[in-house]
């Protein structure tokens, strides 16, 4: 476990070199959260209510503001993985004494907890001065917990496009339809709650909410029920993603042709 | 200016019979793109079946904005594909290759490229426009000409944006931020937001002019909007043209070999 935590602090380091570029390059969340801003302002305006399916505008914002965090944050890993692929640099990395997924992991947690630090920050401090306070801070343990399970599935689901490249010329459009799945079925532009009920039990049988809706929604309103079900529905979805990506892994290895070097 | 055209017209044979070479990838990619942009606006579907309008705007303007919006994308990226990595471009010295020519050196370079999920995003627009439920035989007349003029200012834009590489020395992020800057703002309904926001929408990021405003014109002839969006689209066009050879006077490479391919 010793060499992967080395892995991940060389890459923490490595990307807090450059707080400048990461800042600039999280310059994105504002313009995020102030459309999404005007648009939740007017509709809670419109409506005349304060509270729209049990949030207020304060809470969609930060509830918004977190799950831009996690999608903006993570890791792109299908694209490193799919390119190690395609163009057979993977081969290097097969030969050390490690194991290749969890070297990636090592790889991404190191790249993606500075970015979601920034993001979350400067973010935040837009949507404080637009929408209000923070949750309350008892919210956040919950919800860093539902969070890193999201970060984990999201990785699993990543790798497994990646791996895809083995067998599919493009996994590109993969990332796509799996990103805009998250977007719809995940909640990440619109919370589950404002969803008609039929989307939201659906929703519920797929491993999307729990990778958006679930860390977001803890960390605006406090429920021990929903905290045990997001937690349950992520171990289940860790359980079946991880042993698919172990098994897409090994599977990969045996199709591997490497020519030369 | 027949000179060019014919130039143009050699340069994007070669750049499709290019694309087409990797079948799979193009046709994977512009499968994938559409599917892409479908389940993207689901999230209006859901949100306007919740809420009804946003100050007067509705789903059928959704899907006008979102036509308009993917088929200009989608058009820059088939026909000057380097239009999204300008840039870089310029900061590596690959400008070399395009300065030795005979030829119109930012026409050619922004052509030499063709992005293959842009067809994708060029049918998609055509896709909504046909679910807007506003289709007329003038309304499709409209709608490509709105297209064309939306395309030149996001093309415009995009080429202003990386010029500033002459003198700044980095590119990506900023390309980043702008497109998606560009893209956010032009996605969602010009009715959001305040007088000072839509005067930088109107006049620093130009995203009303890819979305908004073509938008309206397609739902119904206006000598107003017409003359809006051929203003707007000559005038970001001509800054371009004009900010492009005022940088081109500062660059500089280091006569590296590079392979154009």
């Amino acid at each position: 476990m010793k060499k992967y935590l080395a892995i991940f602090k060389i890459n923490l380091l490595n990307s807090l070199a450059y707080p400048a570029e990461i800042a600039t390059r999280s310059g994105m969340i504002l313009v995020f959260m102030f459309v999404f801003f005007q648009l939740w302002y007017v509709t809670y305006t419109a409506s005349g209510l304060q509270v729209l399916n049990g949030l207020t505008l304060r809470d969609t914002m930060w509830y918004l503001l977190l799950a831009e965090t996690l999608e903006l944050g993570r890791p792109r890993l299908a694209r490193v993985i799919s390119q190690q692929v395609k163009d057979g640099s993977i081969a290097y990395l097969l030969d050390k004494p490690y194991d290749f997924m969890l070297y990636q992991l090592g790889i991404g947690l190191g790249e993606s907890l500075p970015r979601m630090g920034i993001l979350f920050i400067i973010g935040g401090i837009l949507v404080w001065a637009l929408a209000g306070a923070p949750p309350d801070l008892q919210n956040w343990p919950l919800a860093f917990l539902a969070f890193s399970g999201a970060w984990l599935l999201h990785f699993c689901v990543n790798g497994l496009i990646g791996l895809a490249a083995f067998v599919a010329e493009e996994v590109a459009p993969f990332e796509w339809i799996y990103q805009k799945l998250v977007f719809i079925l995940g909640g990440l532009l619109i919370p589950l709650d404002f969803y008609p009920a039929w989307l939201q039990t659906l929703s519920k049988f797929l491993p999307f909410a729990y990778m958006m809706y679930g860390p977001a929604r803890l960390f605006v309103r406090q429920d021990i029920q929903l905290f045990i079900q997001i937690i349950i529905g992520q171990l289940f979805w860790l359980a079946l993603l991880g042993g698919l990506l172990a098994l897409t892994f090994a599977r990969g290895m045996r199709r591997l042709a490497i020519n030369g070097g | 200016m027949v000179r060019e055209l014919k130039f143009l017209a050699a340069l994007w044979k070669i750049n499709i019979a290019s694309a087409m070479e990797y079948r799979i990838a193009f046709l994977s990619q512009s499968i994938g793109m559409i599917l892409n942009d479908g389940v993207y606006f689901l999230v209006w579907i859901i949100f306007f079946d919740r809420f009804n309008n946003i100050r007067g705007w509705q789903l059928t303007d959704m899907f006008l904005v979102f036509g308009v919006s993917a088929g200009a994308f989608g058009l820059a990226g088939m026909l000057f594909g380097n239009t999204f990595n300008l840039g870089d471009i310029i900061i590596n010295g690959r400008l070399d290759y395009y300065l030795s020519l005979p030829r119109p050196t930012l026409l050619h370079v922004l052509a030499s490229r063709t992005v293959p999920s842009g067809f994708g995003d060029f049918l998609y627009g055509f896709i909504s426009y046909f679910a807007s439920g506003q289709f007329s035989f003038g309304g499709l007349g409209r709608f490509v000409l709105a297209l064309l003029l939306a395309t030149i200012v996001f093309v415009s834009f995009l080429v202003i944006i990386q010029s500033l590489a002459f003198w700044l020395g980095t590119g990506g992020t900023l390309t980043g931020i702008a497109i998606n800057a560009m893209i956010t703002f032009a996605l969602y309904p010009i009715t959001l937001f305040n007088n000072a926001a839509k005067l930088i929408l109107f006049l620093i990021i130009p995203a009303a002019f890819m979305g908004a405003v073509p938008a309206g014109f397609v739902r119904g002839f206006s000598w107003y909007l017409l003359g809006q969006m051929t203003l707007a689209s000559f005038s970001f066009l001509a800054l371009a043209v004009f900010l492009f050879h005022l940088g081109l006077r500062r660059y500089e490479s280091g006569s590296a070999i590079q392979v154009e391919v």
